[in-house]
């Protein structure tokens, strides 16, 4: 194992943790600051499989996700929490360790299902495929134990995040596809920030327990 | 390159649009512009592009239905915006017009595209545009379905990205790096060469992730909530057409699995998975289709059946049933959008097109009010139910005698499915039409759009019944190389 594979595992660890801690996480702030070290790291991941690869777009996907995701989507985010107030908010869904072990179950299977595949010339992807489909697979996971539409967001961002984490790993994908994604996340976060602004508005609070209007009416 | 024609078109109309112009301008300037659009699809027949955005047959036979339809449905629009102009604010109609193009130019780049990159960001792109469509209202019930909407698609459209990078990968040992693994026609070339564990593991992630997209059990939660919510032109017609290019997609990663395993690649045969879930959507239509007071989430829940029959056409596989699950996909594109039509007219007899005034027991009776209206729309629910003069009957006949001779397990549960779905659209049938109106019912004056309805279903009978030899041995050649 040469520094390249160490490293690039290296990070891919640590973006891995910060997935899972934020199922830890009870409050919004807390969260934010981990997604935002999480893009960091990625664009550091980004930065250094360009230079392992010798690829110049590689670079561009690191500056891309460093600009976006790792100061202008945190500060975005940062900004809708004080808006509204939700600097000391609490919010449990389901009990933070039965969470937790759900989540180590995710890795788990993510492992499992990756190691079928056969080690040869796509060696260094294998260990990488595992680890960014764990980060999707959390991302998920987060979305489905927040109640708060914000925390939900914040796990579709993760979810995404690891994405990118898979296709940087991948030798000679094309850039389209990484700047694509950008481009198609910043969009979906605009439409959702007027989400959040529509549904503070008519509901008074972000938790989503309360909108079940169509529940109510019998369909 | 006149294929980029149809597709920029409305990408970059829509700008204009989402800034200028009244609500009437702008339903006017948008049937303009698709019915540029639809002959523009037309034009592609002989100039079917090259290199990332290259039509095959199937796109290019999607892509003019696509056409098709999104013309009809921006003619009926007029009247739609017409009668509920008072409804939104100017500013919401212009962003309203926006996404009806952004979803147009989408979906046809989702059809064109020969690149499964590309593929992916056009459907990425439709569902953001739906996304906003279903909200536009604003009500409580329209802001849950919008995110509803998001947040399912958004987990479809991540585990799809994952499946695609996955497929790109198990493309490595065949074509190595670069965008020539992403294209269809390469990768079907060489499919026999791919890594075929890797293949199982992207195939699986793609069907979950346009599965959601196709709305195919149960990941289907978001659709009926998105039909009943939004401005009926479009999230129902314009949104329909989305579900045709997941399952269209479906069918093309099928293909690749199913070459890989025929080859010996070490894949496994995609034909269970699409059945299971197939089979599942059918059965779970059939029985909550009873169950629905609202006419939008009624036909919503039908939605869902149909892209099950096609899903287990497509998991039955063979030349035959993968023709009749496209047969199957046009005609009901055809009816559903038809269908639609009708029911904003006959909504709009009764006073208001508004989310909520779709209830079965509040349009009861239609008769009463115009009779061509409830002939078009009582024409489009018996052409639902596949019973013979209904085109359906033609493609479902098809598909289950496929299933009988491929698949026997699956053709108990299919018919089963098939006639409850059938029953529960009947039993709204006699009431809708015939039944006793509600007090202070007024006839009303015969709207343009029942032509429309009519073409529709002249149509549908024309391709089921009476399709052109020549057009047939087409769609015959194209489905056996797909199989």
């Amino acid at each position: 194992m040469n520094l390249t594979f160490s490293l690039a595992h290296l990070m891919g660890g640590i973006i891995l943790l910060c997935a899972f801690s934020m199922l830890s996480q009870r409050r919004l702030a807390a969260m934010i600051t981990l997604y935002q070290m999480q893009a960091l790291l990625l664009s550091a991941a980004a930065f250094w499989q360009g230079y392992a690869q010798g690829e110049v777009s590689l670079y561009l996907t690191g500056l891309i996700t460093l600009g976006i995701k790792g100061l202008a989507l945190p500060f975005a985010l940062r900004q809708i929490v004080l808006r509204f107030n939700m600097i000391r908010a609490v919010e449990t869904a389901m009990p933070l360790i039965l969470s937790m072990i759900l989540g180590l179950a995710l890795i788990g299977i993510a492992v499992l299902v990756v190691l079928p595949i056969a080690p040869g010339a796509i060696s260094l992807t294998r260990e990488d495929l595992a680890m960014s489909l764990s980060v999707v697979l959390l991302g998920l996971l987060v979305m489905i134990v927040r109640r708060s539409a914000l925390a939900q967001i914040i796990g579709f961002l993760c979810t995404e995040n690891g994405l990118v984490l898979a296709a940087i790993g991948m030798p000679g994908m094309p850039f389209v596809a990484e700047f694509s994604v950008a481009l198609l996340v910043l969009l979906a976060f605009l439409v959702v920030g007027v989400f959040l602004f529509r549904i503070r508005e008519h509901f008074d609070t972000l938790d989503l327990t309360g909108i079940e209007e169509i529940e109510r009416r019998g369909r | 390159m006149i294929i980029l024609l149809p597709i920029l078109l409305p990408l970059l109309a829509a700008l204009p649009l989402g800034l200028l112009g009244s609500p009437r301008q702008g339903a006017i300037a948008n049937a303009g512009l698709t019915a540029l659009v639809f002959g523009l699809t037309l034009l592609v027949f002989w100039a079917p592009g090259a290199g990332l955005v290259r039509a095959d047959r199937l796109g290019l036979i999607f892509g003019a239905l696509t056409g098709f339809v999104g013309l009809t449905t921006a003619l009926a629009n007029i009247a739609y915006v017409r009668g509920a102009a008072p409804r939104l604010s100017v500013r919401r109609w212009r962003v309203y017009h926006a996404m009806c193009q952004v979803v147009l130019g989408s979906v046809l780049l989702g059809l064109y595209a020969d690149n499964i990159g590309l593929l992916w960001a056009a459907l990425e792109g439709a569902t953001i545009a739906a996304t906003l469509g279903v909200s536009l209202p604003r009500t409580p019930s329209a802001l849950e379905a919008g995110w509803k909407y998001f947040i399912l698609g958004g987990v479809g459209i991540g585990l799809a990205l994952f499946g695609t990078m996955l497929v790109y990968l198990a493309a490595q040992p065949a074509l190595g790096p670069g965008f020539g693994a992403m294209s269809f026609s390469a990768l079907s070339a060489h499919a026999a060469h791919m890594d075929g564990t890797l293949l199982t593991l992207a195939f699986v992630f793609i069907l979950f992730g346009y599965g959601t997209k196709a709305a195919l059990v149960p990941l289907h939660g978001w659709l009926p909530d998105a039909y009943a919510e939004g401005p009926v032109p479009l999230t129902t017609m314009l949104s329909g057409l989305i579900l045709n290019v997941a399952l269209i997609a479906i069918l093309r990663f099928r293909h690749l699995l199913q070459a890989n395993f025929t080859a010996g690649g070490g894949a496994m045969a995609p034909g269970p998975f699409l059945l299971t879930l197939g089979l599942a959507s059918i059965l779970l239509t059939a029985f909550s289709l009873t169950r629905r007071r609202d006419a939008r989430r009624f036909f919503g829940f039908s939605s869902i059946e149909q892209s099950g029959i096609t899903a287990v056409a497509f998991g039955v596989g063979g030349a035959w049933a993968i023709f009749g699950g496209l047969l199957h996909m046009v005609l009901q594109t055809l009816i559903k959008s038809a269908l639609f039509q009708g029911l904003i007219r006959a909504a709009e007899l009764r006073g208001s097109t508004a989310p909520g005034h779709y209830g079965f027991s509040h349009l009861r009776g239609l008769f009463h009010a115009n009779k061509y209206v409830a002939w078009g729309l009582g024409g489009c629910m018996f052409a639902l139910t596949g019973l013979p003069p209904s085109g359906l009957f033609v493609s479902e006949f098809i598909i289950v005698s496929q299933t009988i001779q491929r698949a026997p397990w699956a053709s108990l549960p299919l018919g089963l499915g098939l006639m409850l779905c059938a029953i529960a659209i009947l039993r709204q049938f006699g009431p809708l039409l015939f039944g006793p109106a509600p007090p202070r019912t007024k006839p009303g004056a015969t709207p343009m759009v029942t032509h429309l309805v009519a073409l529709h279903l002249a149509i549908m009978v024309a391709i089921a019944f009476f399709m052109p030899p020549v057009v047939a041995h087409m769609l015959l050649g194209l489905t056996g190389r797909l199989q």
